[in-house]
């Protein structure tokens, strides 16, 4: 497989008076800016971690961003006139491209560390920093790579990724989890107040034994979702080492250093006899969840769901704003109950879902996890959401 | 022959006088007594050597008859009260009739007294005891006192006597506060070469205030004053069958309160800024003390205390005046009563007032503040024993006076000699040394670290509220840690952290107050490791948390299963939470009420929930904080006692820069 441009420049050593002047199009080079300036970090302590570093070489030009969590590299087609290497200004850089008109960019290293950037009439020098100190990005793996359909794992993503934990200190917590088996793989995120799990059969993955069980961190998730967002590649390229994540999407690599900790057995924590259920229209239930929400506490946007003969009632009351009530008629004839929820954590949910179809809620008692899911998920996906009540 | 003998009226006297007097100041406390009670409306006093060479006191009450003068220094013999029924009802400052012979005892006095009704006056020469000269005498109604050469006769207590300075600061700071409880009433107080107060009558207390301290001080102090019937709590009756046929009912009264009481951001390290006056009487008493303790909790640090200078009125029969040898304690009848008054009206004052602190004053307020401007504020000398001076009444004679005096010696650094004719405003500047070497941090925040600030200039600041905090427009973040804001008065800092801790707080405490605090079920049981004794102290204040939110139980030996937790707590935050509670329950649980466990853990949730420092906040975020705070009771400062919110005035903005 050929890697033009990717993993040779940094092992050669440095020549002595370095240089690099290239000529790449305006659109291809904002594209890929746009791909990996999400990286850099706004306010580092570390000035080099805010410059892209750009490697020349053959008939590309390589972008590289890194936090030192994680580092985006990139390429497009460039007309290079003088092979190497240097570093510009991440921010500065992506916006200025930003400002010019479409047409051919030349770029070109200067002598201490200046890059001169010209485009047309336009004439720009912006100061970069010793090539040498921009931080080694690991390299993928040309071993064990396991592809991943990426419309599968950009839906997966989507379905979770808003019920990992923001709280930094359980790390654990601060990322999903990736289960990949042979012929399925399904994902799970929960911050200890509710549990988000997806599960797509119906794939075939290559390089899995059994189960693989690796924890992504929301960042790269993020990231990864940008990503697939804007490629159309069928495929993401995954593979891994012991400290580091990696994944391949078309010609722009993403890597992201493991997290450590044993995500907690979220098997033990589905619920089982939720016998009490009603189904609702998920438009409907959003619908009245939204406005009833605005008269919650501010803070715990607690609600009331009632379930009584052939209606599901929607309360919420605070000190504050005042009170609020919604009806949906709907069969229901299981003993009534009522339960407390965090609207926030259902309006995730529901927003994950979308507006189309149904939703199912089940329920056990008013201090056992809530169970929602979608009536009809469609495309061999199964989707559970749990949530904890709240006591209101 | 038996061993036992009858002490002589001499000696007497002088044990006598070891429980009224032991210093100069409670010899001018007495004779100001005496004056006060005599009618006088213009009292002049003299001091020389502090009070140990000379006090003359002059005052024009109603003076003596030639007997009674002579009288007056036989023990027990007062004008005051005639049988021991007169005693529950106690309207005179006196009433032992104990006070001129112990101190004649002890001095060489002289006694100049005239009444309306005998044409002569009288002049009366007492050594150490004994009456050597008694005389007519010329002088106008009135009585004049001049005491000399205290404790010539008892060297052992003149030991105890502390530099003349100390002493006449005490002296002076006794007459302060006697000038501040009767503002009708003229009062002088000179030294050898200089007048320490000269204050003419005025017909309030404010006035009267700002006459001896002037205007910064006045604006660090907020006017309180509350009434309240006795009716519901009234005097015990006797049973229908014991009354007479001409029997009334007791008037039930009136409790009132008056006085001032500083913002909270003036804060001093012990307790002998606060004055209370009971029926005009200077009293130091636990019960008022622990009100005014309450009135500031949550919003001062536990560690500082407010300065406070305040009027009590009551029926004389609500309070026994007659517990304490010196007259510095009191009993009330109904004390949990007055307590509650005291604490209510005082918190409601703070409450109304919503006092909005100066920028450039909390700088030097603060009790660890080394400005000498924070300790010209106030005499902060107290006449009376402070907490940790409560030995020195009970034991005067007792080893630890010597060694507390000994402590005080080491602990102040060389004292300037102190420019006896700014009395009594730079005799606090002397503290200052004390308190900053004694001083503590504030309780801490454990989320946050401390912020250096350096000091600046002061200036005195047209009173203020935070009643305009709900106008606020917030600009920005100062390091994402200090919201900017502005409005017509001027430029505002508020700590985010601090601001939404108060919120939250009130907010809980409100919550927990009607059982209605929501809390969040947890997916997982979070397990708590904890130490022995905290399972101990958890067992025991685990009632008080399930009502605060937190549903937690054993889970083996040494560890917690929490299964729900309170709104915004997550994590390590729940964790370090609960950990700090149990803590501080460890330390405390002796003499904590219910009350207080319940504000503690409300605080401790508040701070670990609140906004941290460094987060950045959006402007609408910002709006809804200061709009939050506005809403709440105490605005001024954090549970922990922090300030929320300072102020640059726009007055101080314009004269900074040389616009005014
Ligand atoms: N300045 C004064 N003017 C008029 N009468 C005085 C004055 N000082 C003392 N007396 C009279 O002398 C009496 C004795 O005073 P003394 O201070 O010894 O006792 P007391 O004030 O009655 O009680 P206590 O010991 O509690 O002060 C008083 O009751 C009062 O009648
Ligand atoms: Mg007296
Ligand atoms: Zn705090």
């Amino acid at each position: 497989m050929s890697m033009p441009g990717v993993g040779t420049e940094q092992e050669r050593p440095l020549a002595q008076g370095a240089t690099m002047e290239i000529s790449v199009s305006r659109q291809d080079l904002l594209r890929e800016l746009t791909a990996t300036q999400s990286v850099v970090e706004r306010k580092t302590t570390i000035p080099i971690l805010s410059n892209f570093l750009l490697e020349a070489d053959e008939d590309r030009l390589t972008i590289i961003a890194t936090d030192l969590d994680q580092s985006i590299k990139t390429s497009c087609a460039a007309k290079v006139k003088k092979p190497g290497s240097c570093t510009i200004p991440a921010r500065k850089l992506y916006d200025y491209i930003k400002l010019l008109p479409e047409g051919d960019i030349s770029i070109k290293l200067m002598e201490n560390h200046w890059v001169q950037i010209r485009s047309g009439r336009s004439n720009t020098k912006m100061v970069g920093m010793a090539r040498a100190n921009f931080p080694q990005v690991p390299e993928f793996p040309e071993t064990s790579i396991t592809r991943i359909p990426a419309a599968s794992l950009k839906g997966m993503i989507s379905k979770t990724i808003f019920a990992i934990s923001n709280e930094e200190s359980r790390y654990t917590l601060n990322g999903a989890l990736l289960i990949l088996k042979v012929e399925s793989m399904a994902m799970v995120a929960t911050d200890g107040h509710r549990l988000s799990h997806v599960e797509k059969t119906g794939e075939t993955l290559t390089n899995v034994s059994g189960e693989k069980k690796t924890l992504i961190p929301r960042k790269a998730l993020a990231e990864l979702q940008s990503l697939l967002g804007s490629g159309d590649d069928a495929f993401v390229e995954f593979a891994d080492d012991e400290h580091t994540l990696f994944f391949r999407i078309g010609r722009r690599v993403l890597t992201t250093r493991k997290l450590s900790g044993q995500f907690p057995n979220y098997e033990a924590v589905m619920p089982r006899d939720n016998t009490k259920f009603v189904v609702v229209r998920s438009q409907d239930l959003m619908g009245s969840i939204q406005r009833v929400a605005q008269f919650a506490d501010e803070r715990s946007g607690a609600i009331k769901m009632r379930l009584e003969q052939n209606e599901l009632k929607i309360s919420s009351s605070s000190t504050d704003a005042g009170e609020s009530e919604d009806t949906i008629e709907t069969p229901y004839n299981f003993d009534p109950i009522v339960v407390g929820f965090n609207s926030a954590y259902m309006i995730d949910f529901l927003k994950a879902v979308g507006s189309e179809g149904e939703v199912r809620l089940e329920f056990k008692d008013a201090q056992s996890a809530g169970q929602m899911r979608p009536e009809d998920p469609g495309e061999d996906y199964k989707y559970r959401y749990i949530i904890m009540p709240m006591r209101i | 022959m038996g061993r036992i003998r009858i002490l002589s009226d001499q000696v007497a006297n002088q044990i006598a006088a070891g429980e009224v007097v032991d210093r100069p100041a409670s010899v001018v406390k007495e004779l100001l007594e005496n004056a006060l009670d005599a009618g006088a409306t213009h009292i002049r006093l003299e001091v020389e050597g502090g009070g140990r060479k000379l006090i003359r006191i002059a005052d024009n009450g109603c003076g003596m008859l030639r007997d009674d003068a002579l009288l007056a220094f036989e023990r027990h013999a007062t004008s005051k009260i005639r049988s021991s029924d007169d005693l529950l009802s106690i309207a005179t400052l006196g009433f032992r009739g104990e006070a001129l012979p112990s101190i004649a005892s002890i001095s060489r006095l002289q006694l100049d007294t005239k009444t309306d009704e005998e044409s002569a006056g009288t002049h009366i020469e007492i050594m150490g005891g004994k009456i050597v000269r008694v005389d007519e005498a010329a002088v106008a109604r009135g009585t004049t006192i001049a005491v000399r050469d205290l404790f010539f006769n008892t060297p052992a207590r003149r030991k105890f006597l502390k530099s003349e300075t100390t002493e006449l600061s005490h002296v002076t700071a006794l007459v302060t506060h006697y000038a501040l409880a009767h503002p009708d009433k003229h009062f002088e107080l000179h030294s050898a070469t200089h007048a320490l107060l000269v204050a003419p009558p005025v017909r309030k207390s404010s006035e009267r205030l700002y006459q001896i301290f002037g205007g910064d001080l006045v604006d660090q102090l907020l006017p309180v004053a509350a009434e309240m019937s006795l009716e519901h709590a009234g005097l015990p009756e006797p049973p229908p069958w014991k009354r007479d046929a001409d029997y009334k009912r007791p008037e039930p009264g009136f409790l009132r309160l008056s006085g001032f009481l500083s913002k909270p951001e003036l804060q001093k390290l012990n307790r002998n800024s606060i004055y209370v006056f009971v029926n005009r009487r200077l009293v130091r008493d636990r019960v008022i003390l622990h009100a005014v303790s309450e009135a500031y909790r949550n919003i001062m640090p536990p560690t500082s205390f407010p300065v406070v200078l305040m009027f009590l009125e009551m029926p004389p029969d609500e309070v026994d005046v007659n517990v304490h040898p010196a007259k510095a304690e009191v009993r009330f009848r109904q004390s949990g009563f007055v307590h509650d008054f005291v604490r209510d009206s005082l918190r409601n004052g703070l409450i109304k007032a919503r006092p909005a602190a100066s920028f450039l004053q909390a700088l030097t307020a603060s009790p660890h503040a080394t400005s000498v401007i924070s300790g010209a504020l106030l005499p902060d000398v107290s006449p009376l024993p402070g907490e940790e001076g409560e030995t020195r009444f009970a034991a005067a004679d007792s080893e630890p006076v010597l060694v507390e005096d000994a402590a005080d010696f080491e602990l102040r650094p060389p004292q300037p000699e102190p420019e006896t004719d700014k009395l009594p405003f730079s005799l606090a500047g002397l503290e200052v040394g004390l308190e900053k070497l004694t001083s503590g941090l504030p309780e801490a925040h454990d989320c946050d670290s401390q912020t250096p600030i350096e000091a600046g200039e002061t200036e005195a600041q047209a009173p203020a509220t935070l009643n305009g905090l709900a106008s606020l427009k917030p600009l920005g973040q100062l390091r994402e840690s200090f919201i900017l804001a502005v409005n017509e008065e001027g430029l505002w800092i508020i700590d985010q952290h601090v601001a939404h801790e108060r919120v939250l707080f009130e907010k809980i405490l409100r919550e927990r107050q009607v059982e209605r605090v929501e809390r969040q079920r947890l997916l997982m049981p979070m397990l708590v490791d904890l130490l022995p004794q905290q399972m101990v102290v958890f067992a025991a204040i685990a009632r008080e948390l399930e009502r605060n939110g937190f549903e937690a139980e054993a889970f083996g030996p040494r560890t917690i299963a929490i299964k729900a937790a309170p709104i915004g707590l997550e994590g390590n935050r729940l964790e370090r939470m609960l950990v700090e509670v149990l803590e501080q329950s460890e330390r405390e649980t002796q003499r904590e009420n219910l009350e207080t466990v319940r504000t503690r853990i409300a605080a401790s949730i508040a701070c670990h929930a609140a906004i941290k420092v460094n987060t950045p906040l959006d402007s609408k975020r910002m709006e809804w904080l200061l709009a939050e705070l506005a809403k709440t009771d105490h605005p001024t400062s954090c549970p922990h006692g922090r300030p929320i919110a300072l102020r640059y005035a726009w007055k101080d903005i314009q004269r900074a820069f040389q616009r005014i």
